[in-house]
């Protein structure tokens, strides 16, 4: 009992590496927040795309947005960084991770947005076009608005797995936390790293999957009765429920 | 003096189903014409091709001389024309009621904000919702809500208005607000079409009564004499249903 508490709690360790480990976090947000907007502009393109009036388009991106859904972000990484490194095309470690990050997280969230586009009553649609917007006019005035409202929660779901995925990025490099803590672990021989590393990405997951929660209820139960203020139907509202899940399911089973 | 609605031989079908087969209308200046006939006879869809919401297969649709369907036609333009107004109110729901009037003529007329601000508060002045500018579509009743949407459509200072079943959602005692304000706009001269089940309108404010089945229009005439002596067995039929 005392080994194993000597072994992931040691505390002379435990306290090197937290100043260590910390140290690490600009990087970690760097990629974060470059890989956050990124992808969620790029997703939003590609759900737009995804919606087009032309059935070209709508193949292409659902053909890409099955094809990142279904590829581990591991293999992404490693592709990126020393695929494209070996075949000539040497990208730097963090511009590899935000660009793998943009490319996966991009077609999850298309889907999400996708949904959300979908979820709003085709009534509004009508409205403004009766009132001579383009469909342009429309998707931006009317729709959009709305639809993002309804994408937050999910929205922030998908963040919380990216804020995880970032620990993939050890594998080529990237100096996050996950990779500093397996270096010192290696250097002291000890796991203490490790047990610093997880507490670290919980003190950042655990308030957003409250937020999220919370974001999520509030949706649901708004003052109105038993119409969502979003002015969703009961069938849209489940539509957009299954494709927050949907959205999830890939990740589950990817890479770790 | 050119039609301001020409309906030639209009034809529409969703997948196999025929819903318009040959529907002929042609409508005046100034005039409201109230359409009337059971449901799935059409006339709601006959509406929304009148502004383009739904294509056509065959037939032609005319808008004050242009063709809505021509080479040349930029059918959001004409559309902003036509003003209309639905069962299901579909306002805005992220924008506040005077906002929900600004919007278009802003983004749409290109409009500056302090005109667009003008012309929505005259509005919803003239429906009677002075003291609700500020309020969200959620926080105002069905017929507070359907008179936003009228506000919101007269806000593009369109040539006439298509309303469609536009009391049908609203609990009885609402119906004669948004009535009201329907009947002050046909007072003022806008040309109307009118679909509903309101008789009573019809009969008060309609300047011709159009019956509709199946597809196609198969009676019009003065809702005044239409309404106690119709012609067709299918109207009769209806109208004894109805009245």
């Amino acid at each position: 009992m005392g080994d194993v508490a000597n072994a992931f709690f040691n505390g002379e360790i435990f306290k090197e590496s937290i100043w260590l480990l910390v140290k690490t976090l600009p990087t970690v947000f760097e990629v974060l927040i470059l890989g956050l907007v990124c992808s969620y502009l790029w997703g939003l393109i590609l759900s737009l795309m995804r919606l087009s009036r032309f059935r070209v388009l709508r193949y292409i991106t659902g053909a890409y947005i099955d094809f990142f859904r279904g590829l581990p972000l591991l293999l992404l990484f490693v592709f990126i960084y020393y695929g494209l490194g070996t075949a000539g095309l040497k990208i730097g470690a963090l511009v590899s991770g935000v660009l793998g990050l943009t490319l996966c997280y991009g077609a999850y969230s298309a889907e999400i947005f996708r949904a959300g586009i979908q979820a709003i009553p085709k009534g509004q649609t009508e409205a403004a076009r009766s009132l001579g917007m383009t469909n342009g006019q429309a998707m931006r005035y009317v729709i959009l608005p709305q639809a993002i409202k309804l994408v937050v929660p999910p929205l922030t779901n998908e963040f919380i797995a990216m804020i995880k995925d970032t620990s993939l990025m050890s594998v080529i490099a990237v100096p996050e936390l996950l990779f500093r803590a397996k270096e010192k672990m290696g250097v002291v021989a000890n796991p203490t790293p490790l047990t610093v590393a997880a507490i670290i990405y919980v003190v950042f997951t655990i308030p957003l999957i409250r937020v999220a929660a919370r974001l999520e209820t509030r949706r649901r139960k708004r003052p109105t009765g038993g119409i969502p203020a979003s002015g969703l139907t009961p069938e849209a509202e489940m539509k957009l429920l299954a494709a927050d899940i949907a959205g999830q399911l890939p990740k589950g089973g990817e890479g770790h | 003096m050119t039609a301001m609605i020409e309906l030639i031989d209009v034809h529409k079908s969703f997948g196999h189903l025929l819903v318009l087969q040959g529907v002929n209308l042609t409508v005046a200046k100034g005039e409201v014409v109230v359409v009337i006939g059971p449901s799935g006879s059409g006339k709601s869809t006959m509406l929304r091709c009148i502004n383009g919401l739904e294509p056509i297969q065959k037939g032609r649709v005319i808008i004050e001389g242009e063709d809505l369907h021509g080479t040349k036609t930029d059918p959001n333009k004409i559309r902003q024309r036509i003003g209309m107004v639905f069962q299901s109110f579909n306002l805005f729901p992220h924008k506040n009621a005077l906002h929900n009037v600004m919007m278009a003529p802003m983004k749409v007329q290109k409009k500056s904000r302090t005109e667009a601000e003008e012309i929505a508060r005259d509005l919803l002045d003239k429906v009677g919702l002075a003291d609700k500018m500020d309020a969200f579509p959620e926080e105002l009743s069905g017929g507070q809500q359907q008179r936003v949407a009228i506000a919101r459509a007269l806000a593009m200072k369109p040539d006439m208005m298509l309303f469609d079943e536009v009391t049908s959602a609203l609990d009885p005692e609402l119906v004669a607000e948004v009535l009201g304000v329907m009947q002050r706009l046909a007072e003022a001269g806008m040309t109307m079409v009118v679909v509903t089940h309101e008789m009573g309108f019809a009969r008060e404010v309609g300047s011709r009564l159009i019956f509709m089945d199946g597809g196609v229009v198969v009676e019009e005439g003065d809702p005044r004499e239409m309404i106690p002596n119709p012609k067709e067995p299918r109207t009769q039929k209806f109208l004894s249903m109805v009245l």
